[in-house]
């Protein structure tokens, strides 16, 4: 016998012992004293069922659930019992099949929810390992990306080396050409006092007709010049070794205000006329940085300003400034040359993006700078009107 | 199964499909139109503007030779899509389903959706869908709108269930469909039941003891 709302009602689930006590003696008062109630079985639930009494079936369905019995009752009496029994029957049994059924269906609701958010949990499972998956994907191809910028970056950095090289090369043959001519004159100096030797009459008559008064006299010269040269390429040289701080890839404290000056004078050595510079430099905390990488950002972004003004074919003002404030450190390096239109600007930062012509940069300035800013935490923007010019702001955040 | 003991067999039939198909006018008619040695009164369940909100129950029974008393419990599940919990509580224990399909053409989806929870509702509550005794019916076969038996035939050609075309207003296809049921539930219990056997009961006396026709 299952307990499902469907099963077939017994009479004392129907009519428990209250509703017994309540409807007994009411319809024994109205079947003139006598009455009993019994199962389908026979077997009493109230009353004593008298041997000679009339006997009438409860049938709900098909077959009796119990039956009224009465000796004292006349037969039509017990039969308007049996219809009032019946219909307080009926009531109770739509009742009782609508409740449990009732109780089945919420379960059965509550499974299908229970399934459907088993069915919702496994879907975001499924959803939380594809976006794991997804993560790690894209977590690669960033990998992938940092070391393809990191080999822009390398090569930039070559480059650039390359062109300093050049640009260091012609600016130490220059002292280096009239250093060899000074000494090629000064050796023909030096045979001049030799004749004076051999020479007939007075010394000082040999003196005269030599013109050995102008040579000493411009030798020294020779020999002047000849040092401010030696000391131009030492000052080249020393500039180099420190700008090529770039492979010391370790971290130290440096004023960026030394790196820009630094910078500055590697532009300088290779500047074209009717350019100068302006600073506004105050103050900085020390700040820990690769310098060789910083050197190499600052050299970009002022070649790129005193190329700007070039292009420009006017005179014009490279003004650099630097200032500190509670969040961290702020450059600017502003130029007076052709600015960029916002199409350019926008491409600024690729990598190979160059407005110049080819064959005279590889248009990785300003990607590899804000490689290098990215690598410090910091910032770049570029702020630039054509034909006034352009502004590049970074930004490096300081620790509190 | 059916629930038995020594003097009783009860069999649960179920009447399955879409809202408003006709499945509370299949019982109505068929309290009217059968006629076994018990007939119980139909018990509608909680209806409200005619929407079965429960079920509707209808039992029928006779007795086989061996004195045994078979009985037959005819539920009518409530069709609306809101009450699939109820409808499967009552499709629990069934032993037989009539689907009473929507001949009507604007009524084609709801007929598969129904179609469709009747064997996941089956899954749920435990039956065999493959095996479990159905007959199809497609009523409001009289609609205008009706999609043409021809159709209906050639699209269930390959479905191993009989197909009854009826009027369930009329009464038409509903004494056949519930006669088709109880000989396809026949055939199944038979044996495992021994109601040949043991209780003497041809399958034809068993359609005719649950009809109430002379055998
Ligand atoms: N035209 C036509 N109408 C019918 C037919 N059979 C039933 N109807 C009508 O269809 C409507 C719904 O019938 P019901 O028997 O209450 O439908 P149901 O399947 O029990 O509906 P639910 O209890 O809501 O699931 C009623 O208005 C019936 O009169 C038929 O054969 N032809
Ligand atoms: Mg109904």
């Amino acid at each position: 016998m299952t307990q499902g709302f469907d099963r077939e009602w017994q009479l004392d689930e129907l009519l428990d012992a209250a509703s017994q006590g309540k409807i007994g003696p009411a319809l024994s008062a109205l079947l003139g004293g006598d009455f009993a109630l019994t199962d389908q079985a026979g077997k009493t639930l109230w009353g004593q069922p008298s041997p000679e009494a009339r006997r009438e079936a409860l049938i709900l369905e098909l077959e009796p659930v119990g039956y009224l019995l009465s000796s004292s009752a006349s037969p039509a009496a017990l039969s308007a019992a049996r219809q009032l029994m019946l219909s307080l029957l009926r009531a109770e049994v739509r009742f009782k099949m609508a409740s449990t059924l009732h109780l089945e269906s919420v379960a059965e609701d509550f499974e299908s929810l229970k399934r459907e958010h088993a069915r919702l949990s496994e879907s975001e499972a499924r959803y939380k390992a594809l976006s794991g998956e997804l993560e790690a994907r894209v977590k690669k191809q960033v990998g992938e990306l940092e070391e393809r910028q990191q080999m822009l970056y390398e090569a930039e950095k070559l480059a650039s080396v390359g062109q300093l090289a050049a640009g260091m090369a012609h600016e130490i043959n220059n002292p280096l050409g009239f250093v060899r001519s000074n000494l090629t004159t000064f050796e023909k100096y030096l045979g001049k006092f030799a004749e004076l030797k051999t020479h007939p009459g007075s010394l000082a008559d040999g003196w005269q007709a030599l013109d050995l008064d102008f040579i000493l006299e411009d030798g020294i010269d020779l020999l002047h010049d000849s040092a401010k040269g030696m000391e131009r390429i030492a000052r080249i040289v020393a500039d180099l070794k420190a700008f090529s701080n770039v492979d010391r890839a370790s971290q130290e404290y440096a004023d960026l205000n030394n790196c820009l000056r630094e910078a500055v004078s590697m532009v300088e050595a290779q500047m074209p006329p009717g350019i100068h510079f302006r600073f506004d430099l105050l103050p900085l905390p020390g700040f820990v940085c690769l310098p060789g990488h910083i050197n190499q950002l600052f050299f970009n972004v002022i070649r790129n300003a005193v190329l700007a003004i070039a292009d420009s074919g006017r005179p014009g003002e490279v003004k650099i400034s630097s200032e500190a404030d509670e969040t961290g450190i702020h450059i600017r390096i502003h130029d007076t040359g052709v600015g960029m239109t916002a199409e350019q600007i926008g491409h600024a930062f690729e990598p190979f993006y160059t407005t110049r012509p080819v064959g005279s940069g590889v248009g990785l300035g300003l990607a590899t700078a804000r490689n290098v800013v990215q690598a410090h935490s910091g910032r770049i923007s570029l702020d630039s009107q054509p034909d006034v010019g352009t502004t590049v702001s970074l930004f490096f955040p300081t620790p509190p | 199964m059916p629930e038995s003991d020594a003097q009783h067999l009860t069999f649960k039939l179920v009447y399955y499909g879409p809202a408003q198909s006709g499945k509370t006018t299949n019982l109505l008619r068929l309290h009217d139109l059968l006629a076994p040695e018990l007939k119980g009164e139909v018990m509608t369940m909680e209806t409200k503007d005619d929407r079965t909100l429960f079920f509707d129950l209808l039992p029928l029974g006779f007795r086989a030779p061996s004195g045994l008393l078979i009985k037959f419990r005819l539920f009518t599940v409530p069709g609306q899509v809101a009450h699939d919990g109820t409808r499967k509580a009552v499709l629990s224990r069934a032993d037989g389903v009539v689907f009473v399909a929507d001949a009507d053409r604007a009524q084609e989806t709801n007929n598969g959706e129904s179609f469709q929870s009747l064997a996941a509702n089956c899954a749920r509550v435990g039956l065999d869908f493959e095996h479990l005794p159905m007959v199809v019916q497609f009523n409001k076969c009289d609609l205008p709108s009706a999609v043409p038996e021809a159709e209906i035939r050639e699209r269930w050609s390959a479905a191993p269930w009989p197909l009854v075309f009826a009027i369930a207003l009329t009464g038409q296809g509903v004494e056949t469909s519930f006669e088709l049921l109880i000989r396809t539930v026949y055939r199944n219990f038979c044996q495992k039941l021994k109601l040949q056997s043991e209780h003497g009961l041809s399958e034809d006396a068993f359609v005719a003891g649950a009809l109430g026709m002379n055998a």
